[in-house]
C-alpha cells in the first residue's frame, strides 16, 4: 500500500537519513569491531603520555588525568556501548515481543489485562525505569544492561502488539483459525514472519534509546565503573577537568551523538518506510 | 464527565499502589540481605548493630506482612526513615520538592517556547526547506545526551564567559539546568507538535475551509489551531514525564538540590528506604501528571467524554 499523496520532497529526503544514518553506524560498528587493533595504546595503560595533554599527532584525541590515551579509550569505549545496546535490545524485544504476541493471541481477557499493564508501564519515561532498577539491583555492566532491557519492554510490547493486532484480522488468520491449527504454531509459522521485518526496525529504534540510557547511568556512577573507557563514564571523570582539559568532554560526547544519531535516522526512515500511515509524521 | 474523572481518578490511585508494592517487593528480590549491602561501607556493622537495624526496618517479619506495611505506611504519607541521616525520608523529599519542581517547569516552558513554533512552521511548510531544517534540527536534538549538553553549557557560559555560576541552587542557577532541559526536550515538542498538526491538516473540514476560498491565515488559526492544540496537551503531558526522567542525571551535572540529585546520592550508597521514597514520590508525579493530562484532554474534545 503506497500512500500516493505524500509530497515529492519527502520522498526525496528519505533516502538520504537513511544513508548518512546507515554510512555512519557501519563506520560507528567498524570502529568497535576493529578497536583492538586499530589502537596504539593499551586503553587502560596510565602514563601512555603526560596527563591531560592537549590532542597532537601522538594522541588523536588527547590524554586524560593519569596519562591514558583517548583515542583508544573512545575507541575501545564503543564496544562496551554497542554490547550494552545491542544485548539489551536483543533481549528487551524478546520479552516484550513475547507479552505483545501472548496479549494479541492469548483471549480477550488476558488481552485486556496486559494491555492495561503495558500502558501503564509505557508511561513512564525509560530513563526513569532502568534508574530505577539499578538502584536496586546495585551498579555495574550486567544490571544496568538488565535494568535498560527491561525498560525497554513497555515499548517493544506495545509496538508487537500493534501489530500482531492488525494481522490477526487478515483472512490468512482466520482461514487458518478455521482449518483448525493450534494458537502457537499460527503465531510461530504464520505471524511471526509476516511481523519479523517491522519488529527488527523497532528494535534499531529502541537501540539509541538504550545508549543513551546506558551512557547516563555510567555518567551518574551507577552503569559501568570506572575505569572501564565506557563513554558514560569517561564523561564522569572527565568533568572535573572540564577547565583544563576539555577534550575529555568532547570526544566521548561526540561518539554518543553520532551513534545515537546514525540509529535514530535509521529507525526514522525505516519506520516511515514499514508503516505507510505514519510516514511523515514523527 | 464526571465519570470520566471518576475513572481516571481511580486507575491512577490504582497504579500509584501497585507502584508502592512493586517498590516494596523489589527491596526483597534485590541479590543479597540489603542489611549486609548498606552496612558493607560502615565501620559499625557488628553483628549486634545488623540485628537491630533489622528489627528496626521490619526485616525480621515475613516477607508479604513487610511489603503490605510499607504500603500502609506510605499511604499515610511515611516513608520510612533513612539509613544515613537517620531522618524521615518522606521530609527530606518534601524538602527538596519545590527545588525539583520549579526547575521541572522552567524546563518545560523553554521547551515549549521553543518547541512549539518550530513544530508549527514545519507543518505549515510541508515539503520546504523550513521543515528540513526543522526536523534536522529536531533529530540532532533527540540524539545528543542531556547531561553532556549541560557539561558544554556550563564550559561555555559559566567557566570560557562567567556570566552564571556553575553549580548550586540560588535564582541565578536555575537558567543554565532549565536551559539544559528545554533545548533537550524541545525537540521532542517540535516533532510531536508538527504530527499533531500535518494530523489535522489532513482533515476534510480542512479541504472544505480552504475549498470555501477562505485564507490560509484563517484556515490556520481558526479551523486548526483548536483541534490541534488538543492533541499538543497531550504533548506536553508526555514531554512533562520524559523531562522529569532526563531531571534525574541533570540535577546531578549541575549540583542542583532537587529530589533528583537526592535520589542519586541513595543509590549510591544503596540507602534504601530513601530508593523507595525516590520511586514512590517520582512514580506518584508522572501518574498525577498524566490523569490531569487526560481530564484536561476531557474537557477540551467532547469525544472523549463519552468513551
Amino acid at each position: 500500500m503506497t500512500d500516493t499523496s505524500a509530497p515529492l520532497a519527502s520522498r526525496r529526503r528519505l533516502p538520504v537519513s537513511i544513508l548518512i544514518g546507515t554510512g555512519l553506524a557501519v563506520v560507528i560498528v567498524a570502529a568497535a569491531v576493529l578497536a583492538p587493533s586499530l589502537i596504539p595504546f593499551d586503553p587502560m595503560r596510565m602514563a601512555a603520555g603526560p596527563r591531560l595533554a592537549a590532542p597532537s599527532f601522538d594522541h588523536l584525541f588527547g590524554t586524560d588525568e593519569f596519562g591514558r590515551d583517548l583515542f583508544s579509550r573512545v575507541l575501545t569505549g564503543g564496544r562496551l556501548s554497542l554490547g550494552i545496546g545491542l544485548t539489551a535490545v536483543v533481549s528487551g524485544l524478546a520479552i516484550g515481543g513475547l507479552i505483545g504476541l501472548v496479549a494479541a493471541f492469548a483471549g480477550r481477557l488476558v488481552e485486556a489485562t496486559l494491555l492495561r499493564i503495558i500502558d501503564v508501564l509505557y508511561s513512564f519515561p525509560d530513563t526513569l525505569i532502568a534508574l530505577a532498577l539499578v538502584a536496586f539491583l546495585g551498579p555495574g555492566i550486567e544490571n544496568a544492561t538488565l535494568a535498560i532491557a527491561i525498560s525497554l519492554v513497555p515499548f517493544y510490547a506495545r509496538v508487537t502488539y500493534g501489530l500482531a493486532a492488525a494481522e490477526r484480522a487478515k483472512p490468512y488468520v482466520e482461514a487458518a483459525k478455521l482449518a483448525g491449527i493450534h494458537t502457537g504454531r499460527l503465531v510461530r509459522v504464520h505471524v511471526m514472519p509476516n511481523i519479523g521485518q517491522s519488529l527488527v526496525v523497532m528494535g534499531t529504534l529502541g537501540f539509541s534509546s538504550a545508549i543513551l540510557s546506558a551512557a547516563g547511568l555510567s555518567f551518574l556512577g551507577l552503569g559501568v565503573q570506572p575505569p572501564s573507557p565506557e563513554w558514560g563514564a569517561i564523561l564522569a571523570s572527565g568533568r572535573n577537568y572540564i577547565n583544563k582539559a576539555p577534550w575529555i568532554l568532547i570526544f566521548p560526547g561526540v561518539a554518543i551523538c553520532l551513534t545515537v544519531l546514525s540509529f535514530n535516522l535509521i529507525g526514522d526512515s525505516l519506520r516511515d518506510l514499514v508503516d505507510p500511515r505514519r510516514k511523515d509524521r514523527s | 464527565m464526571l465519570l470520566l474523572i471518576f475513572k481516571r481518578v481511580l486507575i491512577a490511585f490504582f497504579t500509584v499502589i501497585a507502584v508502592i508494592l512493586l517498590s516494596g517487593i523489589l527491596v526483597h528480590v534485590v541479590p543479597g540481605d540489603p542489611v549486609t549491602a548498606m552496612m558493607a561501607q560502615s565501620v559499625s556493622a557488628t553483628p549486634e548493630a545488623m540485628a537491630e537495624m533489622r528489627a528496626r526496618l521490619g526485616l525480621d517479619l515475613p516477607v508479604w506482612q513487610q511489603v503490605l506495611l510499607y504500603t500502609w505506611h506510605v499511604l499515610q504519607g511515611d516513608l520510612g526513615t533513612s539509613i544515613r541521616g537517620n531522618e524521615s525520608v518522606a521530609w527530606l523529599f518534601l524538602q527538596r520538592l519545590p527545588n525539583t519542581f520549579s526547575l521541572a517547569v522552567s524546563g518545560l516552558v523553554i521547551a515549549l517556547a521553543i518547541g512549539l513554533p518550530l513544530g508549527f512552521i514545519a507543518a505549515i511548510n510541508r515539503g520546504r526547506l523550513a521543515e528540513t531544517v526543522v526536523m534536522v534540527l529536531a533529530v540532532l536534538g533527540v540524539s545528543i545526551p542531556a547531561f553532556w549538553l549541560g557539561l558544554i553549557l556550563m564550559q561555555l557560559f559559566a567557566l570560557e564567559l562567567g556570566w552564571l555560576p556553575v553549580a548550586g541552587s540560588g535564582w541565578r542557577n536555575i537558567v543554565l539546568p532549565a536551559l539544559t532541559l528545554g533545548l533537550t526536550y524541545c525537540a521532542l515538542v517540535a516533532r510531536m507538535t508538527r504530527s499533531a498538526l500535518i494530523e489535522v491538516l489532513e482533515e476534510d473540514y480542512i479541504r472544505t475551509a480552504r475549498a470555501r476560498g477562505l485564507r490560509e491565515y484563517q484556515v490556520l488559526f481558526v479551523h486548526a489551531l483548536r483541534p490541534a492544540l488538543i492533541s499538543i496537551v497531550t504533548v506536553v503531558g508526555l514531554v512533562f514525564a520524559y523531562l522529569l526522567g532526563g531531571q534525574v542525571i541533570i540535577e546531578n551535572v549541575f549540583s542542583w538540590n532537587g529530589v533528583g540529585r537526592l535520589a542519586v546520592q541513595a543509590m549510591l550508597q544503596r540507602d534504601y528506604p530513601m530508593i523507595q521514597g525516590f520511586i514512590v514520590v517520582f512514580a506518584t508525579s508522572v501518574v498525577v501528571v498524566s490523569m490531569l493530562i487526560d481530564i484536561l484532554y476531557g474537557f477540551l474534545d467532547p469525544r472523549m467524554r463519552k468513551s
